[in-house]
């Protein structure tokens, strides 16, 4: 942390603004990426970056550079302040955020900093030993990242924060299955256990039949559902989309839009995800109510967004840095309660007939107003019937209506799990969505792709 | 750099690779984007770094750091060698790569103006203008964008290769979005939806793109959508625009064709190959009209290099011809395994990253005729133009593509403007259907940087010039 708040604050002070601010991310990561049994693409990478915004008469510039000595500084204050001046003033720029104190958050754990690049390929072993059967693809990785935002204002802050994950694909050429673990404390891992958990449910997965193409009931494993309810949020659950009315939630604040099982909110407190305590502009983060008991309630605001809507809201600390602002606020944190299934079995059982999705690939919005979003299933889908699995099914098409699917919830497991939704592009952040696994009445099947395996 | 590159080699070799490479990469990249008449992000970024690759004992090693100095180039060497060996250990097989003579030489993408130096003042006015001609009572937003880059990367291996590099890219494109008060949304884009389109070019890649020209129809299209009725379900002959083919070339010709998938490394995220190894020179990817060609020489294409990122030469190399899969991507150690020439395929997005097997530029190539000579012939079809969703299945056969926009083709003419269509198939069946493609007057090249594949995760940025082209019986409609 120390040295991330010291660079933010020596770039704050090479600005000339009127106001300037900087955020600063360090990286140290290790990633051993696997494929048939053997780590193939090891990837040690160290960097450290800074952005600084620079504020001149109600013109606004940014710059980046991962130059850090007082030259690198210097040269990226002067483009930031060409930048600015270069700009007409922003009459939607809402000012620096002011000092505020931090909520306490956990994330940061010594052991997983500590990790070395043998140690990271040793829990890759682990987990190809574990899986000696078929051929073991993913990765195991770890890193500790630090963030931190100064500014002119006065506010200064900084968070340490560690992510370890693990990923496994057992796969033969007719025969997939897919886990993942993830966590801010490496310990809470076990790679042997994740390779052992794909690898079976790989063995199952020979002999692949089909469906028609219908609407059908469906259980859907926390790695399913957890994409569907990102793509969701990322288009859905964002301020700039809501006041732009692109939002499937524009215009439908306050109604009961889901069933009453369906309860969301965004929380980067929560010691069970990977907690922040500010967003990348350095605004403290901030728990919001999403969906309550299938009613809409809110979304995720930056400071731009805020000020635009100028009906109250404030931010609730999901800025993305200043470069990415067009995006809009992101929940990165998002979390489904749970319900009152004591299993994925007792979700097989309520859904009665219907399919089994362990995970899914590619997705993509057909319609963010209608919440309509495509994919394929993969690496484990199954046929219920009567209750129970009953033989494996090649992989699926979907065109499906995720309101549908959250209207039509039969059951959610009680337990919640935490899984990643980082792939590690550009600057790591990691983050992830807490769900658990759920069944719906309501997923609509449109064609039929590939068997599984490679 | 150039001595650091060859630094962080002599350590690498120092320490015990069998075979390393260096690169140092120094990139300056701007961003300038305008909504609704006002700027919206001003952004002036650079990075700069060596990434090493090292072989010990048949095990790769990687490791990135941002220092440009003997230091930092020598821990960078010595964290690769440590981790290749710690991988090594483990190893169920050697990694063996194909024969490659050393290069040397220098490239540099011909420019008329650099797009980093033009002044941001021009860029926010170009952005501006074209944002103007948008501006509808229906159109809620308006977005114009333009980006410039430049870059430095200087390779060496310890084979004696030493090549200089220089690329420079720039882009633009435009979006309105329309809102009715109904709520129904609709948007348009030009020159390619999701961040326009990029050449490897000067400045005058950027004039030439016409935003201000194109600006009125695609204000006025995104208008029309709000009252256009939904494309309906059918099985039909579809005649797909150059922008929309772009990304079908992309999805279901590129990565198939990538050998990295055919062989299985990118199975856990990216996905694999339908395609075999054993296929090349047998498989029927498509009708006789299906030719595909991968050529890192293309003037403008944002594939286009001298060498590629394991300093193997850019070469044009068939794909498919005639229907028939003659060609796949490839890097040394996949050519190894399967015994084909390399054309300059194996690319990192950033000094911190392993090199992958890309596309570079990917391109349909032409036929004959006209777009008009397209149309003319369907009797009752769909024209598709501008894609709007996409998604393809982890072996790159079912695909689903919405786009922006369709119109009926009734009896040879364009009819009626639809809204939200989508279509669906499968690889090799739906390349069986083309049955025309329109020829070199009609032909487009659009760089797009979007592309993500890898874990971590990179972005390339490639480029592919296909014409309009038809297909027939193709279902479209595709909804919930």
């Amino acid at each position: 942390v120390t040295r991330a708040l010291e660079l933010a604050e020596r770039a704050v002070r090479a600005a000339e603004g009127d106001e300037a601010d900087a955020s600063v991310h360090v990286e140290r990561s290790g990633f051993a990426r696997f494929a048939d049994s053997a780590v193939h693409q090891p990837t040690l990478i160290r960097d450290e970056s800074v952005t600084l915004r620079v504020v001149r008469d109600g013109r606004v510039g940014c710059a980046t550079t991962n130059r850090t000595d007082d030259e690198g500084l210097a040269a990226a204050a002067a483009r930031a302040g060409e930048a600015a001046d270069s700009s007409p003033a922003d009459p939607g720029f809402p000012g620096l955020q002011q000092p505020a104190p931090l909520p306490e958050t956990e994330g940061y754990d010594e052991a997983t900093a500590a990790l070395t690049p043998e140690e990271q390929a040793e829990a890759a072993a682990a987990a190809i030993t574990a899986a000696p059967e078929l051929g073991l693809y993913g990765y195991y990785t770890s890193a500790v990242t630090e963030l931190a935002v100064a500014s002119t204002t006065g506010h200064s802050v900084a968070q340490a924060i560690t992510d370890a994950s693990v990923l496994a694909l057992a796969a033969s050429d007719e025969a997939s299955g897919y886990a993942e673990a993830t966590s801010w404390r490496a310990g809470d891992l076990d790679p042997a256990a994740v390779a052992r958990e794909a690898a079976e449910k790989a063995a199952r997965t020979e002999g692949a039949d089909t469906v028609p193409p219908d609407t059908y009931r469906a259980v859907l494993e926390p790695y399913a559902i957890s994409e569907l309810l990102f793509y969701f949020g990322f288009t859905s659950l964002n301020a700039l989309a809501l006041l732009e009315g692109r939002s499937y939630l524009s215009g439908r604040l306050g109604e009961r839009l889901f069933h009453e099982s369906f309860t969301l909110w965004d929380d980067g407190l929560d010691p069970r995800g990977y907690p922040k305590a500010f967003d990348l502009e350095g605004v403290p983060k901030q728990r919001v109510a999403i969906v309550e008991e299938g009613v809409a309630r809110d979304v995720v605001w930056d400071r731009r967004t805020a000020k635009q809507a100028n009906d109250g809201h404030v931010s609730t600390g999901h800025g993305l840095s200043a470069p990415a602002q067009g995006f809009g606020p992101i929940p990165f944190n998002l979390a489904m309660s749970g319900g009152d299934a004591a299993s994925v079995d007792e979700l097989t059982e309520r859904v009665g007939d219907g399919i089994y999705v362990t995970r899914l690939h590619y997705l993509g919005v057909v319609d963010p107003r209608e919440g309509i979003i495509t994919g394929m299933t993969r690496d484990g889908t199954f046929r219920v019937q009567g209750g129970k699995v009953t033989k494996p099914l090649v992989n699926l098409r979907f065109t499906t209506s995720f309101p549908a699917l959250a209207a039509g919830l039969l059951a959610l497991t009680q337990e919640v799990t935490l899984v990643n939704r980082s792939d590690f592009y550009d600057e790591r952040y990691p983050y992830g969505t807490l769900v658990p696994a759920v069944a719906t009445d309501s997923f609509t099947i449109v064609g039929t792709g590939s068997g599984p395996g490679l | 750099v150039d001595a650091l590159a060859e630094h962080a080699i002599d350590a690498a070799v120092a320490a015990g690779a069998g075979y390393a490479d260096a690169r140092v990469v120094q990139r300056r990249a701007q961003h300038v984007a305008t909504k609704n008449g006002q700027v919206d992000t001003v952004s002036d970024a650079e990075t700069e770094g060596v990434g090493v690759r090292v072989l010990v004992d048949g095990a790769w090693g990687f490791a990135g750091d941002p220092r440009l100095s003997e230091e930092g180039v020598r821990d960078a060497a010595l964290r690769a060698v440590s981790f290749a060996r710690a991988s090594a250990s483990r190893a169920r097989r050697r990694v063996e790569l194909a024969p490659l003579p050393p290069a040397s030489g220098d490239f540099a993408a011909p420019v008329e103006r650099d797009p980093v130096d033009v002044p941001l003042e021009e860029k926010i006015a170009l952005c501006l203008g074209a944002e103007e001609g948008m501006r509808r009572p229906e159109v809620k937003i308006t977005e114009a964008m333009v980006r410039a880059m430049r870059e430095h990367r200087v390779f060496r291996s310890s084979e004696g290769a030493r090549i200089t590099q220089r690329f420079v890219e720039c882009g633009g494109g435009i979006d309105a979005l329309a809102v009715s008060d109904e709520g129904r949304v609709q948007n348009r884009s030009y020159p390619s939806a999701h961040g326009g389109s990029s050449g490897q070019a000067g400045w005058e890649y950027v004039f030439g793109l016409g935003l201000d020209r194109e600006a009125p129809r695609v204000g006025e299209e995104a208008a029309a959508l709000l009252t256009a009725d939904l494309c309906p379900a059918a099985v039909t002959t579809i005649v797909v625009d150059a922008e929309q083919m772009e990304l079908q070339v992309h999805e279901s010709v590129g990565h198939p064709t990538e050998l990295d998938r055919v062989y299985g490394t990118e199975a856990a995220y990216a996905g694999t190959s339908f395609l075999k190894p054993g296929d090349l020179g047998s498989l029927r990817y498509g009708s006789e009209h299906m030719n595909i060609t991968a050529d890192p020489t293309t003037p403008l294409g944002l594939g286009t290099l001298g060498w590629d990122d394991e300093g193997a030469p850019a070469r044009r190399q068939p794909v498919v011809e005639g229907g028939i899969l003659t060609g796949y991507l490839a890097s040394r150690e996949t050519s190894a395994l399967i015994g084909r020439e390399l054309g300059g395929s194996m690319r990192a997005d950033n000094w911190s990253r392993m090199p992958l097997v890309r596309m570079t530029n990917l391109h349909l190539e032409p036929g004959a005729g006209t777009l008009e000579d397209l149309l003319a012939d369907v009797d009752d079809g769909l024209y598709l133009c501008t894609n709007k969703s996409w998604s393809i299945d982890d072996k790159r056969l079912n695909f689903q593509f919405g786009t922006q926009v369709a119109w009926e083709i009734k009896k040879g003419k364009l009819g009626r403007m639809l809204r939200d269509p989508t279509y669906t198939g499968v690889t090799p069946e739906f390349w069986g259907r083309l049955d025309a493609v329109a020829g070199p007057e009609a032909w487009e090249l659009h760089g797009l940087t979007n592309c993500g594949k890898g874990q971590p995760g990179q972005h390339a940025h490639v480029s592919h010039g296909t014409s309009p082209a038809r297909f027939c019986d193709v279902q479209v409609g595709v909804r919930q």
